[in-house]
C-alpha cells in the first residue's frame, strides 16, 4: 500500500509541475520567439547578437531607457488588466483599442474644463470619466453577451473602430474639443491642473505605469478576496456550476465586461494625461491589441500582467534603440511579440496531455491501494 | 447633383469594394468550417507587400498574384494547424498573425525597397475605347483593372461551388455538425483545414487587390487599415453566404468612397460617421435587428476528434 | 446449408477496454440474414460500444468480425459503410440548415465529382419515400421537420447507401405510439427484403414484438441469445438485471415520521430537447427513509433531480422540499444537499481548488465572508474540518480538484453538500465511475444521513446498489413510476420487469 507520505508526492509533484509550467510556460515560448526572430533578424541582415544587445541596452540600459519602459507599458499594464479581467472569467474583450479612444475623448473632455479643484482632484475626475466612457464602450457588447448570448469578440472588435472614428470626430473642427487650425486633427492642450506630473527629470515619466501596477496589484486582491472575484473565477472555470450555486451568471457577466471595458477606458486617460496632452487623430496606433496580446500571454493572471507589460514595454522601448544600431526596424518589436505569445499558446497543449497522462496514472495507482 | 461626381462615386465603390470582396470569399469558406480568421486582416497586409514586391522583381502581375496566394496559403496553413490540430484559440491565433504581419511587412519592405518607392507593374484595364464611350457603364465598369472584375464574378463562381459541389456541401456541414459529417464517413480535419487555406489564399489575393490594382505601391505602416476586420463584418451581415457577403462588401466599399469624398469636399455629415456604417450595422446584425443572423452552430469552437 | 451460409454478421471474441471500465468482455454475436436481432441491456451494459465497434468508431482490443463469412476489418464509419453497415445513432447525425436531400447525400461520392447532382438523388429519394411509405419532402430543411420525421430521415439515409445490415440504436425514443408502429412495419419489411436488423432498446414490449432473436448483454458480457418466439418477459428481465448476489442489506432501525420532506404532486416538464421527460408525478418521501429511483437511464431520472433542485422548470406540477415550494434554484444548505449527476461538468469547478470547491455555494456567507471580504482562514478551517470528517484523500486543501481520484473528488461534493446537515438529500448516480471502496464510501455517507433523519433520494442505474440501500424503490420509466415497493425482500424480478415498462398492477397477477 502507498504510504500516504509518497501519495502526497506522487500527486503534489505532478502540482508543482502544474504549477511552474504555467509560469514556465510563457518562458519558454518567449525563449523559442526569440529563437525565431533572431533567425528573422539574421535574414533581414543583422547580426542578432548586436540587435539583442542593443534592444536590452533600449530597454533597461539607463534610467532614461527603463523610465521608457515604463512609460510605454503603461497602456498596456492598464489595458492588459481589462483583458486580463476577461480572460480570467472566460470572456474575450478584444476592444480595448476602442475603449482606449472612448476613455481618452471623456479624459479630455474633462481635463479640458477648468475646474476651480486642486490638481489631483482635476486628474481624478479625468480619469473617472474616462472610465464611465469605456464602460459605456463595453455596454452593448456586455449586454449582447450576457443576455442574448452573441459572442463578444466580433461586437467589441466592431467597436474598436466605432471608438476610433468617434474620437476622430470629436478632434476635427469644428468640434469643441478641436484645436483650431492644427496641422493635425488633435484635440486642445489640456488644461495644466490636469495633467499627471514627470517623475523623472528630462524623460516623460509620469505615474501612470504606477497606477497601473497597483490596480493590477489590487485586481488580483479582488480576484483572490471578494466574493466577486470568486464569482467571476468560477464563470470562467465553469459556468454550468456556477449557474447551479444559484449565481445570477448572466448579471456576472454583464458587469466583469463592462468592469474590463472602464480599465480599457483609463488606459486611454493614461496616455492623454501623463504623456502626450492632446488627444491626437489615431493616437493609440495598435496599442490596445497590444495590450490583448499582454493578457493572452500571461493567461490572464493579473500579478503577471506586470512583467508582461514591463517586458512589452522594454521591447517597444529597445526596438527604437535596436533600430539606431542595427538598422532593423522598431516594428520588429511586433513580430516578437506576436511570436512570444503564438508560442505560449502552441506550446501549452502538449505539455498539458503528459501532465494528465501522469497525474492518471497515480490516481489509478492510488485507487488500485485503496484510495 | 452633378452626375459626374456620382459615376466618379460608383467607379470608385467597385474599386474599393474589390479587395474586400476577394478577400470574403475565402472567409465565408472558412467560417462556415466553423473557423474564425481574424488574421486576414495581417494577410491580406502580407498579400500586398508581396504582390508589390514580385511584381517589382518579374514585371509581371500574374505571377506577383500568385505568389501573394501562396504567402497567403502558407500563413492561413499556421493559422490551421494551431487552430484545428492544436485546438489553440482561434481569437488570439489570429490577432497574433496581425501583429506579426504587421511588423514583418514593415522590416521587409525597407529592405527590399531601400530607394524610394517606386510604381510597379499594375493589373491592366480591362476596356477599350469604344466600351468606355458608353453612357454610365462606360465610366463605372469599362475602366476598371482585371482585379476588378475577377472580383466582380468570383462571388458567383464561389456560391455555386458552395451550393452545387460535393464539396461545398461538405463544407456547409462541417461547421454545424461536425459529427455527422465524421460519421458520414469524411475527414473533418481535412475540410477545416482546406476551408481555413481558402481564408488565406484569397487574403493575399485581397491584399494584391489593394496594391496592384491601381496603386501600384505599398505604404508601410497598416496600409490595409481595418479593411480585414471589414471583411468580418461583411460576412457576419451577409450571412455567410458568398454572392450577399459580396453584395455587402460592394456597399461598405461604397461607403468607404462616399467618406472619402465627403472628406475631401465637406458635407452636412462628418465622414467619421459615414466610415463607422459597416461596423454598427454588424453590431446591429448580430443583436439581430437586421433579422435573424445564426453562425454556423460550432462557429469559433475547437474540434475534438475523440467525441466524433 | 451450412450455419454459416445464413449468418451476415459475426462478431466474434470482441472485447474492447476503456480506462477503468470492461466495456465489451469477450463478446460473441450473431446476426442471421433477413432477421431482426434484439439487443436487450441496461445502461452500461455495452450494447453501444459493440454496435461503434461494428461500425468503425472504435477498435477492439481483440476480436474478429464475419461479414457474409468473409473476415473484415473495420476501420472508420466510411469502412463501415462500404461493407453496408449502416448505423442510426440515437443522436441524430443531421445537418439541421441542409435539406433533408442534402443530408442524406452527405457522405456519398456523386457520379461525376466534383457536382452535386442532386436529381438522381432526388428521383431516388422520392422512390424510396414511395416504397416505404415515408412522407419526407427532400426540400425541406431539415431543422423544420418534426423529430418523427428526422428519425426517419436517419433511416432513409440507410437505405439510400443501400445498407443491408442496419443498426438501430434506441429508435423509439422520440416516437409516438403510432410513428413506432409504422417503424416496426418498416423493419420487418427490411427483414423480408433480406436485409438484416439490429434493434437496440431497453423497451421489452417492442422488442418481443419486432424481432426474432434477442441478445441479453449485461456488464459487458452476453448473458444469453434466446428465439423471441420462445421468450418471456420474466425470463429476459431476469436476463436483464441478473440474479447475482444482491450486496448485503445494512441494518436500519425504522424511523416513523409524519410529514414528508418532500412531496412532489403531478410533475410534468420536459428535457432539453423538448420532448416531455416526466409526466404526472406523484411522489413522497419522508424523513428518515431512503427512497431509491431505479431505472434504465434516460427515463428521466436527471429531469427529476433537477426539477427537485430547482434547476429545471417545471411544465405543470410542483415540488416542495420541507413546505417550501420550489421554483427556484435552491442555495438554502439546510434544505437540500444535492449530489449531482455529473460531478465534473456540474458538482465542481474542475480548475478550482479542494476548499475553493468546498464552499462554492456558501462563499458569500458568513464566516466565510465578512466586511464583505473572503477569509481564508475560515475556509481553511472548514474545509481541513470536512477533509477529516468526510474523509478525502488529499495532500492539502490548495490542492486543484482536477488532481483528485473520482472518489476523492466525489467526496468533496459529497461533504459540501452534507455538511449542513439538509432536510432532504438528492443523490444522482452518485456511485458511477467510483471503484468499489469509494462506492461503499457512498453508501455508507447516505445510509448515515437516512439515520440522522433526513430523507435520502437516491437515484442509480445500477439496480444491486439500489437493493441494498433502499427502504423503498419506485421505478421510473418514460418519466412515469411505475411501482413503489418496499426494499427488504423484495423481487428482483419484479422490478426488473418495472423497469421494462409494466407497471405494478399489471404484474401483480
Amino acid at each position: 500500500m502507498i504510504k500516504a507520505t509518497a501519495l502526497r508526492e506522487k500527486l503534489v509533484l505532478p502540482a508543482i509541475g502544474e504549477l511552474l509550467l504555467s509560469s514556465f510556460r510563457p518562458l519558454l515560448g518567449i525563449l523559442l520567439a526569440f529563437i525565431v526572430s533572431a533567425g528573422m533578424i539574421a535574414l533581414a541582415g543583422a547580426n542578432p547578437i548586436q540587435a539583442y544587445r542593443a534592444l536590452i541596452e533600449g530597454a533597461i540600459g539607463s534610467p532614461q531607457s527603463i523610465a521608457n519602459t515604463m512609460v510605454r507599458a503603461s497602456p498596456l499594464l492598464l489595458g492588459g488588466l481589462g483583458a486580463a479581467v476577461g480572460v480570467k472569467a472566460g470572456l474575450w474583450n478584444v476592444g480595448i483599442e476602442g475603449q482606449m479612444y472612448a476613455g481618452a475623448v471623456g479624459a479630455t473632455a474633462v481635463a479640458l474644463i477648468p475646474l476651480p479643484v486642486p490638481s489631483w482632484l482635476h486628474v481624478t475626475l479625468s480619469m473617472l470619466a474616462a472610465a464611465v466612457f469605456g464602460a459605456a464602450w463595453g455596454l452593448i457588447p456586455a449586454y449582447l453577451r450576457a443576455y442574448r448570448g452573441v459572442n463578444e469578440v466580433v461586437t467589441t472588435l466592431m467597436l474598436n473602430y466605432v471608438g476610433i472614428y468617434f474620437a476622430s470626430w470629436l478632434v476635427h473642427e469644428p468640434q469643441p474639443l478641436a484645436e483650431p487650425d492644427a496641422f493635425y486633427p488633435m484635440s486642445r492642450i489640456i488644461l495644466p491642473s490636469a495633467r499627471l506630473p514627470i517623475l523623472l527629470k528630462g524623460s516623460s515619466l509620469h505615474p501612470g505605469p504606477i497606477i497601473g501596477i497597483a490596480l493590477c496589484v489590487v485586481a488580483y486582491l479582488i480576484l483572490r478576496y471578494t466574493p466577486f472575484g470568486f464569482r467571476t473565477r468560477l464563470i470562467g472555470s465553469n459556468p454550468e456550476v456556477a449557474r447551479y450555486t444559484g449565481m445570477n451568471v448572466n448579471r456576472q457577466i454583464l458587469f466583469v465586461l463592462i468592469l474590463a471595458a472602464a480599465m480599457g477606458g483609463v488606459a486611454g486617460s493614461g496616455e492623454i494625461l501623463g504623456l502626450k496632452l492632446r488627444l491626437y487623430d489615431f493616437f493609440v496606433g495598435g496599442v490596445g491589441y497590444e495590450a490583448l496580446a499582454v493578457a493572452l500571454l500571461v493567461m490572464g493572471n493579473p500579478l503577471l500582467v506586470i512583467p508582461g507589460a514591463l517586458f512589452f514595454g522594454g521591447l517597444k522601448s529597445g526596438a527604437a534603440s535596436m533600430q539606431i544600431t542595427t538598422g532593423i526596424e522598431a516594428p520588429m518589436a511586433l513580430v516578437i511579440q506576436a511570436l512570444c505569445v503564438l508560442f505560449v499558446i502552441g506550446v501549452g497543449f502538449a505539455e498539458r496531455r503528459w501532465i494528465d497522462r501522469r497525474k492518471q496514472k497515480v490516481t489509478e495507482e492510488a485507487k488500485a491501494n485503496g484510495y | 447633383m452633378d452626375i459626374d461626381l456620382l459615376l466618379n462615386w460608383l467607379q470608385a465603390s467597385l474599386r474599393l469594394g474589390a479587395p474586400l470582396i476577394l478577400v470574403s470569399i475565402g472567409e465565408v469558406y472558412t467560417e462556415r468550417t466553423g473557423v474564425l480568421n481574424i488574421g486576414i486582416e495581417g494577410t491580406m497586409l502580407t498579400g500586398a507587400l508581396t504582390a508589390v514586391a514580385i511584381s517589382y522583381f518579374t514585371g509581371n502581375v500574374f505571377i506577383a498574384a500568385l505568389g501573394a496566394m501562396v504567402i497567403g496559403g502558407l500563413i492561413a496553413l499556421g493559422h490551421a494547424y494551431l487552430t484545428v490540430t492544436r485546438r489553440a484559440n482561434q481569437v488570439v491565433s489570429g490577432a497574433m498573425i496581425n501583429f506579426f504581419a504587421l511588423g514583418a511587412t514593415n522590416v521587409m519592405f525597407a529592405r527590399l525597397f531601400e530607394r524610394e518607392r517606386e510604381r510597379v507593374a499594375v493589373f491592366p484595364v480591362l476596356s477599350s475605347d469604344g466600351l468606355r464611350e458608353i453612357p454610365f457603364l462606360g465610366q463605372v465598369l469599362f475602366s476598371q483593372p482585371l482585379i476588378v472584375w475577377i472580383a466582380i464574378i468570383l462571388p458567383f463562381i464561389s456560391a455555386w461551388v458552395l451550393y452545387r459541389t460535393v464539396w461545398g456541401l461538405n463544407i456547409r456541414a462541417v461547421g454545424d455538425h461536425p459529427q455527422a459529417v465524421a460519421t458520414a464517413g469524411l475527414s473533418v480535419i481535412k475540410h477545416k483545414y482546406l476551408g481555413v487555406l481558402m481564408s488565406g489564399v484569397f487574403a493575399g489575393l485581397g491584399g494584391c487587390a489593394l496594391t496592384l490594382s491601381e496603386l501600384g505601391y505599398f505604404a508601410p505602416g497598416g496600409m490595409t487599415a481595418g479593411r480585414g476586420f471589414i471583411v468580418l463584418a461583411a460576412v457576419i451581415v451577409g450571412r455567410w453566404d458568398p454572392v450577399r457577403t459580396a453584395v455587402i462588401c460592394l456597399f461598405f466599399g461604397a461607403a468607404d468612397a462616399l467618406q472619402l469624398r465627403v472628406q475631401a469636399l465637406g458635407g452636412i455629415i462628418p465622414y467619421q460617421f459615414l466610415a463607422m456604417i459597416p461596423y454598427l450595422l454588424t453590431i446591429a446584425a448580430l443583436a439581430g435587428l437586421v433579422g435573424r443572423t445564426v453562425p454556423p452552430k460550432t462557429w469559433g469552437l475547437p474540434y475534438d476528434p475523440k467525441e466524433y | 446449408m451450412s450455419m454459416d451460409d445464413q449468418l451476415m454478421l459475426r462478431m466474434e471474441g470482441i472485447t474492447k477496454r476503456f480506462p477503468g471500465v470492461l466495456a465489451n468482455d469477450n463478446i460473441h454475436f450473431d446476426v442471421r440474414r433477413g432477421e431482426v436481432h434484439g439487443l436487450l441491456g441496461e445502461n452500461g451494459a455495452g450494447k453501444t460500444t459493440l454496435m461503434n465497434i461494428l461500425y468503425g468508431l472504435h477498435r477492439p482490443e481483440s476480436g474478429e468480425i464475419y461479414l457474409n463469412g468473409k473476415k473484415v476489418e473495420i476501420l472508420s464509419p466510411a469502412n463501415a459503410v462500404e461493407l453496408g453497415i449502416g448505423m442510426v445513432h440515437q443522436h441524430f447525425m443531421l445537418v439541421e440548415p441542409l435539406t433533408a436531400l442534402e443530408n442524406v447525400v452527405l457522405g456519398i461520392s456523386p457520379e461525376r465529382p466534383p457536382f452535386l447532382d442532386l436529381e438522381p438523388a432526388r428521383k431516388r429519394f422520392t422512390q424510396l419515400c414511395e416504397e416505404y411509405d415515408l412522407q419526407l419532402d427532400p426540400s425541406t430543411e431539415v431543422w423544420r421537420l418534426p423529430v418523427g420525421k428526422q428519425q426517419w430521415l436517419e433511416i432513409l439515409k440507410q437505405l439510400f447507401r443501400n445498407a443491408q445490415l442496419l443498426v438501430l440504436d434506441e429508435p423509439t425514443s422520440v416516437l409516438a405510439p403510432a410513428e413506432a408502429e409504422q417503424l416496426f412495419k418498416t423493419v420487418r419489411r427490411f427483414a423480408e427484403e433480406g436485409r438484416s436488423v439490429i434493434f437496440i432498446s431497453h423497451k421489452l414490449g417492442e422488442v418481443l414484438e419486432v424481432t426474432d432473436r434477442i441478445t441479453v448483454l449485461r456488464d459487458g458480457h452476453v448473458i444469453g441469445t434466446v428465439p423471441t418466439s420462445q421468450a418471456t418477459r420474466p425470463e429476459l428481465a431476469r436476463m436483464m438485471v441478473g440474479r447475482t448476489v444482491i450486496l448485503e442489506r445494512k441494518p436500519r432501525e425504522k424511523i416513523r415520521a409524519a410529514d414528508p420532506v418532500l412531496l412532489i404532486e403531478k410533475l410534468c416538464c420536459k428535457n432539453d430537447r423538448g420532448l416531455p421527460a416526466l409526466k404526472d408525478l406523484n411522489l413522497a418521501l419522508f424523513p428518515g427513509e431512503i427512497v431509491g429511483v431505479a431505472g434504465v437511464d434516460g427515463n428521466g431520472q436527471r429531469e427529476l433531480a433537477e426539477c427537485i433542485a430547482g434547476l429545471r422548470k417545471p411544465t405543470s406540477g410542483l415540488v416542495r422540499i420541507k413546505g417550501v415550494l420550489v421554483d427556484h434554484v435552491i442555495a438554502d444548505p439546510s434544505l437540500l444537499g444535492y449530489i449531482p449527476e455529473d460531478r465534473r461538468k456540474t458538482g465542481l469547478s474542475i480548475d478550482l481548488n479542494v476548499e475553493e470547491n468546498l464552499v462554492i455555494k456558501d462563499y458569500e456567507r458568513p464566516p466565510f465572508t465578512q466586511k464583505g471580504m473572503l477569509r481564508w482562514g475560515m475556509i481553511r478551517e472548514h474545509s481541513t474540518n470536512l477533509i477529516r470528517d468526510f474523509d478525502i484523500r488529499t495532500p492539502s486543501p490548495s490542492v486543484p480538484v482536477r488532481h483528485l481520484s473520482g472518489g476523492n473528488q466525489q467526496r468533496v461534493v459529497v461533504a459540501r453538500e452534507l455538511c449542513a446537515k439538509p432536510a432532504l438529500v438528492v443523490a444522482s448516480q452518485p456511485t458511477r465511475g467510483l471503484d468499489l471502496a469509494a462506492v461503499e464510501g457512498v453508501h455508507d455517507v447516505l445510509l448515515r444521513e437516512r439515520n440522522r433523519g433526513a430523507g435520502v433520494l437516491f437515484i442509480s442505474t445500477e439496480l444491486q446498489e439500489v437493493l441494498s440501500l433502499s427502504d423503498r424503490i419506485v421505478v421510473l420509466f418514460r418519466g412515469e413510476i411505475m411501482g413503489d415497493v418496499a426494499a427488504e425482500n423484495t423481487d428482483i424480478n419484479l422490478i426488473g420487469e418495472m423497469m421494462l415498462g409494466h407497471r405494478i398492477e399489471e404484474l401483480a397477477a
